[in-house]
């Protein structure tokens, strides 16, 4: 075993968090770089990872395993493969630029802030890196805590039932998701994810034991579907968002949405197939209208970040779709390619929607910094007077719409394109959102917000075009974007490799 | 000379019982926390001991023990800020006076 | 053949201007237009070299030429993209970066370089219009339906940004679409087509495994489509390559602004001139009839499926339906932009009845002369200091000479005026081959129809255009704009020249064998040679020679004999009556719309998100949140506010909603007696829901409400306060427990 650069990766945040808390509280501007150099580390190490990487060997690598917990089988099992490592890099690449927005705008309580958010990157870390049931657990709950503390201090007016909205759903989930593990743990005897993987199906065939198999599978879902969030799981989320500090809704929307739907590729998919093929169905229904009712639900927003949150149930929608469309595949001979397809779609759309709503947060935050205001009717005819803003703004707004040539695209045409071969009508009445989804952007946001005329008695000389910290946040973000939406390869060559992986194992 | 098992279990029992009736009758706050630590005291006691008499080669009996520990800790660290919390703003510890919860 | 591996280079030299211009040019508005004329130059060159080579390469229909690389993984596959050059391409590089220079370089006078007037954000403009160059080049050199798909798109971006290019603008009158609002319904229309195209391409992709032209085209794989039968509910079995070929048709339907999608071209001439004469002559809605021509062995794969009928119909329909209209407008460009989509749907309904060379032939030579034409009428808006409504021209033809012999060349060829213009000979070829179907089949066939109303179509095309021509440059100036009316400055006039030119000439490119002998039919034998000739109908020759002239003849008497005085108004007006007020309105298409579809997803939206935020999802959260601290209200309140009442308001609400949807859809006198019933019945309904709601379900919500209330007054009693109480209850019923089970 050589370089341990999981382990690095992953506890990197914590030395940060203990660090920050021996600086004394007064020395802000301290705490605040020290976490911006701090998070450089992570990102360059997570470049790294999906550089060395070995795509031809496939399969988990970096694999760490140290006994934590004998008695029980408990162990520290980290390791990464094609699904994963791009998802490591976002979450790098989102808290790199979340420390570095904040250092601008995070003027209370800089200390506490930059503690919780180094713990919740360790967290995310935690969950897309763990092969052991107890250890992701564990890092699930670890997100969840700095994520209620970032929203209940730091966050806007209604900030309190907010953060306990967010608190009791994702506790829900997590309590189901326990006693399912605990389900898998009994019969496996071991907690080690790779392992139920391989056995659980032949232990407990889901033909002979529908019921406690069901009850599992269904157990795992539910905390799975509200992370993700799927209707009708989905309310805490507009409440979670329009209160929570920009970089709490960036991470939030960016990474922490991601474990629901990483936690249905990597444990509800392969450990129990059979169950999810034969309730592909269910997961399908709710996915076609995550997509189409939340895409609807936007047009009836007026706050531009209620509007944004609302976005992610629909794009959401997808990266379900896909994943249904793949788990009812498995039930089909001869659709492995469209399944991979889907798949592939599925996750391609985590990291485009990590990177584009990301960058919809962000965006948001930067107008709201200027204006106290996220109403949509209270600006107009910015286009003319903040150009560059007005720029970026429309190609993360086109990007989310699915314009080709844009990131967004190729995870909608992959998506689609696996489904409509194993799902048709599925696929049909999703594409529904496709529409929906360009009215609420170009009419909501841009026609009210951007086009127009300028009011000049409320704005003038009150809102300036982007600072160049601004610009040097979102910059990246947009790269990422064009480079997706032109080469797509470069980022599906990694998940297809995993996806057709994971999928010949099914 | 090996003792046996039951003397381990009626000292527990004993303990249990002193517990439980300071957990019951007493007004004092203070006391009432400390009877339940003898009760969680005496369910260590079980447990080391089942552990030594009946499974020696397995760490479970001594490791629910800790367990069991570090719960009693926590719960004395929140029972003991609660009481000074309620001291602070009633000025009496007696637990007849305290009844918030009445229906 | 060198040629050939240049291609992928024609739409990356306006794209590189467009990447220079947004990151570093925009601040020099010469160096901005400089850079978009350069690109756009070094693609036509490029693109006439390429041309020419195809011309003069042998046999080159049979072998076309591809250049790809591998795009991303599919499973175990790879996607292929690249460039591909066949006779339908060479005719679209011929055309489309020859009309966008001519475009490019009349935009700077038109945009006010060098003038007073020149508009704020001169440097974007051309940032645009050369992003959307790059759109249109792309798109006819891609080699699969993806890249098609993707370059489609982009235009439809450009298009979005370049309508509402003056997003400020605002009108009194708050029922005139403005700019912004015309991009949004551009967009938005446009892109309904696309994602039935989408659908489409998912199908054909899902069932080939690939999406390259060379593939897809292939005998086996047309084959297998037409072989595959498929069901759809509600339509009943049919031919998969049917299927697949009405849904990519959707796309075209948008994108061409065929009926029923035609609704946002006319509001798109909101944008500048010179973007309608890029978008609605040369390149975007062309678009729509080079993917059908593109996609036309997938028509063909089943002879006489319904998809035939389909375009054939929705064409020559759109055709006649939009030339009506054409005839009631007064705004100079939104005449031009009906005569658009009426020539547009005279290309679909020839792709439709199978004259592939004669609907390639016509997008050609349309593309030249409408260009030409808004061209044209933007010289004469900005010669008329921005006024667009003819009523308030007349008398140009002195004023402006140029600008009026062009616009008179581009008019003949629209109405196609005998022998001399380019628009006679692609029109009379797609009527004389629906003429030549229908002698063949009969009067009760697709081809009958399609000759009817294109032929109506054609003679309503004469008339307005003689209207245009008279209203706008005989006569006398009938207002202030008129009588200061100037010549536009040359890098105006010199595009329209060009222009007119190929206007005239073009069409003898494509003169029937008959006339000029075998094998000199220069257009066909390029572009169509595995197709057979249409042959020469003379009587279908003199008969759209005559509807053309006398068309125009008509025009010249009803405008042109005794010019419109000031204020003075349309004599049509009284002609027609109530008739010419509904063609001014377009047939009420945009008020439809409106009502129904723009509502209705206003409506579903407001609909879903009370459902989401009032009445169902959040009070389910809230209730169960607050469950646990009082459980007596909560269950009042989990069971009365939300479930019931949130249950019955949406059932109220749908009810009215849906109500309101009936009134709307069947607000007709012929099925008002229906709709009576539907409202007995539904009143009928209401009554006895209404009774049951009384005595059932508040019966039981009171119930529910007065025994927790009981309840929980008694076990009030117990509730004492102290803990240890508790306690000790536990510990009674823990021994009790412990004895039952000792003494068991």
């Amino acid at each position: 075993m050589g370089f341990p650069l999981l382990t690095v990766i992953l506890f990197f945040p914590l030395l940060g968090a203990i660090v920050v808390w021996l600086i004394p509280k007064e020395k802000e501007q301290l705490i605040r770089w020290f976490s911006i150099v701090l998070s450089f580390i992570p990102l360059a190490l997570s470049i790294y990872l999906w550089i060395a990487y070995t795509r031809s060997a496939g399969g988990m690598q970096f694999e760490e395993i140290y006994n934590w917990i004998p008695v029980l089988k408990i162990r520290y099992h980290v390791g990464v493969d094609g699904i994963s490592v791009p998802l490591v890099f976002l979450t790098s690449l989102l808290s790199t630029l979340s420390h570095f927005y904040s250092a601008y705008t995070i003027k209370k309580q800089v200390k506490e802030y930059y503690l919780f958010f180094l713990l919740l990157q360790m967290g995310m870390y935690g969950v897309f890196m763990s092969l052991d049931f107890v250890l992701f657990y564990v890092f699930w709950e670890i997100g969840l805590v700095p994520m209620y503390f970032l929203i209940g201090i730091w966050g806007g007016a209604r900030r309190e039932y907010a953060a306990i909205k967010f608190f009791l759903y994702t506790l829900i989930g997590s309590v189901a998701m326990l006693l399912a593990i605990l389900y898998v743990y009994f019969n496996v005897g071991s907690f080690d994810i790779l392992e139920a993987t391989e056995k659980f199906h032949l232990i407990r065939p889901f033909a002979a034991n529908i019921v406690p198999v069901s009850l599992a599978f269904w157990a795992f879902f539910v905390g799975f579907a509200i992370k993700v969030p799927s209707f009708p799981f989905h309310t805490w989320l507009p409440d979670a968002h329009t209160e929570a500090p920009t970089a709490g809704s960036v991470i939030l929307a960016g990474i922490l949405l991601k474990l629901g739907a990483y936690g249905m590729v990597r444990i509800a998919l392969p450990i129990f197939s059979e169950a999810f093929s034969y309730y592909a169905w269910v997961v399908g229904i709710l996915a076609v209208i995550s997509i189409v009712y939340g895409a609807f639900v936007c047009m009836a927003q007026w706050d531009l970040k209620r509007l944004i949150a609302y976005s992610s149930v629909s794009h959401m929608g997808y990266v379900m779709l896909g994943i249904a469309a793949a788990a009812f595949a498995l039930r089909m001979p001869g659709k492995e390619t469209s399944a991979a397809i889907a798949l592939n779609g599925a996750v391609l759309q985590m990291f485009n929607h990590g990177i584009i709503t990301g960058g919809l947060f962000f965006l948001v935050g930067i107008i709201y910094e200027q204006a106290h205001t996220r109403e949509l009717k209270a600006f107009g005819g910015l286009a003319s007077k903040l150009p560059t803003y007005y720029g970026i703004f429309a190609v993360t707004g086109f990007a989310s719409l699915g314009l080709p040539g844009l990131a967004g695209f190729w995870a909608e045409f992959m998506v689609f394109r696996g489904a409509f071969d194993i799902i048709p009508i599925y696929a049909v009445i999703g594409a529904v959102g496709i529409v929906v989804t360009a009215g609420y952007i170009l009419w909501k946001i841009i026609q009210y917000m951007f086009l127009g005329t300028f009011n000049e008695e409320r704005w003038g000389g009150k809102l300036v075009d982007m600072a160049t910290f601004e610009k040097v946040t979102m910059w990246p973000l947009v790269l990422f974007m064009f480079a997706i939406g032109v080469y797509p390869a470069f980022i599906v060559n990694l998940l297809n490799d995993a996806t057709t992986a994971l999928l010949a194992k099914l | 000379m090996v003792i046996p098992l039951a003397w381990y279990l009626i000292v527990a029992a004993a303990l249990f019982c002193i517990g439980l009736y300071g957990a019951l009758a007493r007004r004092n706050a203070i006391g009432i926390l400390m009877g339940i630590e003898l009760m969680l005291n005496a369910v260590n006691i079980n447990l080391v001991a089942f552990w030594r008499y009946v499974r020696p080669q397995m760490l479970t009996g001594q490791l629910f023990a800790i367990f069991v520990m570090t719960v009693a800790a926590a719960e004395v660290a929140v029972g003991l800020a609660l009481v000074i919390a309620i001291y602070r703003s009633r000025d009496t510890v007696n637990v007849e006076e305290i009844d918030l919860l009445r229906g | 053949m060198f040629m050939f591996n240049l291609l992928w280079l024609i739409p990356l030299f306006p794209f590189t201007a467009f990447v220079l211009i947004v990151l570093g040019a925009n601040p020099n508005k010469k160096l901005s237009h400089s850079l978009a004329i350069g690109g756009i130059g070094l693609s036509w060159i490029l693109g006439w070299l390429t041309f020419f080579t195809a011309v003069f390469t042998p046999h080159f229909g049979e072998h076309p030429v591809r250049l790809t690389f591998d795009w991303f993984p599919t499973g175990n596959t790879w996607f292929e993209t690249g460039v591909m050059i066949d006779p339908l391409t060479a005719i679209m590089l011929f055309m489309v970066p020859f009309v966008c220079l001519m475009i490019f370089i009349y935009s700077v006078g038109y945009m006010g370089y060098g003038t007073e007037h020149v508009d704020p954000r001169y440097s974007r403009f051309f940032a645009y219009i050369s992003l959307f160059a790059t759109g249109m080049l792309g798109l006819i050199l891609a080699d699969n339906l993806l890249l098609l798909f993707i370059f489609w798109e982009i235009m439809g971006l450009c298009s979005y940004l370049l309508i509402g290019f003056w997003f400020e603008k605002k009108y009194p009158d708050p029922r005139q679409i403005t700019p912004k609002q015309a991009g949004l319904k551009a967009f938005i229309t446009t892109r309904i087509g696309d994602v039935i195209m989408l659908l489409g391409m998912l199908f054909l992709y899902s069932r080939v495994g690939n999406l390259t032209f060379e593939h897809i085209f292939s005998h086996e794989t047309l084959h297998m489509l037409a072989e595959a039968q498929v069901t759809l509910p509600l339509v009943g079995t049919l031919p998969v390559a049917t299927v697949i070929a009405i849904l990519i048709f959707g796309g075209a339907v948008g994108k061409s602004a065929q009926f029923p999608l035609h609704v946002w071209l006319p509001d798109a001439m909101e944008g500048p001139t010179p973007v309608s004469a890029l978008i609605h002559a040369a390149t975007m809605v062309s678009a729509g009839v080079y993917l059908v021509a593109r996609m036309f062995p997938l028509f063909a794969a089943v002879e006489h499926g319904p998809q035939v009928g389909v375009v054939a119909f929705i064409g020559a329909f759109t055709a006649l339906f939009a030339s009506t209209i054409a005839v009631a407008q007064n705004d100079i460009k939104k005449v031009l932009a009906y005569s658009t989509i009426s020539q547009l749907g005279y290309m679909i309904a020839a792709l439709g009845i199978g004259a592939y060379v004669a609907g390639a032939f016509h997008l050609i030579t349309h593309s030249f002369f409408k260009a030409l034409l808004f061209l044209g009428s933007g010289s004469v808006i900005i010669g008329c200091h921005h006024e667009q409504d003819m009523m308030h021209m007349g008398g140009l033809r002195q004023k402006m000479p140029i600008t009026f012999w062009t616009f008179v060349a581009g008019a003949f060829a629209l109405s196609g005026f005998p022998l001399i213009t380019a628009g006679f000979w692609s029109k009379d070829e797609i009527l004389a081959h629906a003429w030549e179907g229908f002698m063949h089949e009969g009067v009760v066939s697709w081809p009958f129809y399609v000759w009817l109303l294109l032929t109506i179509a054609a003679f309503l095309t004469a008339f307005y255009t003689g209207r245009q021509i008279s209203l706008t440059f005989l006569g006398q100036p009938r207002s202030h704009h008129a009588e200061h009316a100037h010549e536009t400055p040359h890098s105006m006039t010199v595009p329209l020249m060009l222009l007119a030119f190929f206007a005239l000439t073009l069409g003898f490119a494509g003169i029937p064998e008959e006339i000029i002998g075998h094998g000199r039919n220069w257009f066909h034998h390029f572009v169509g040679h595995e197709f057979a000739a249409t042959p020469l109908s003379v009587p279908v020759m003199l008969l759209s020679a005559v509807l053309a002239v006398s068309g125009l003849f008509f025009g010249w008497l009803v405008y042109g004999r005794k010019p419109l005085a000031k204020g003075q108004p349309d004599p049509l007006v009284k002609a027609l009556g109530p008739v010419h007020t509904v063609l001014k309105n377009k047939y009420y298409f945009d008020e439809l719309y409106q009502a129904t579809v723009v509502r209705g997803a206003i409506g579903l939206a407001e609909l879903f998100f009370k459902f989401d935020n009032r009445w169902v999802i959040d009070p389910l959260v809230n209730a169960v949140g607050r469950g646990g601290a009082a459980l007596a209200s909560g269950l009042y309140r989990f069971f009365d506010l939300p479930v019931i009442d949130g249950a019955v308001n949406l059932a109220g609400k749908v009810g009215v909603a849906l109500s309101v949807a009936l009134f709307h859809f069947v607000d007709m006198p012929i099925i008002d007696s229906a709709v009576n019933l539907v409202g007995r019945t539904g009143a009928a309904l209401s009554a006895a829901w209404d009774w049951i709601d009384l005595h059932i379900v508040d019966g039981l919500v009171n119930f529910s409400g007065w025994f927790t209330e009981r309840v929980g007054r008694a076990f009030r009693l117990i509730q004492t306060g102290r803990v240890q109480n508790y306690a000790l209850v536990v510990v009674a019923a823990l021994i009790l427990l412990v004895a039952v089970y000792l003494l068991r």
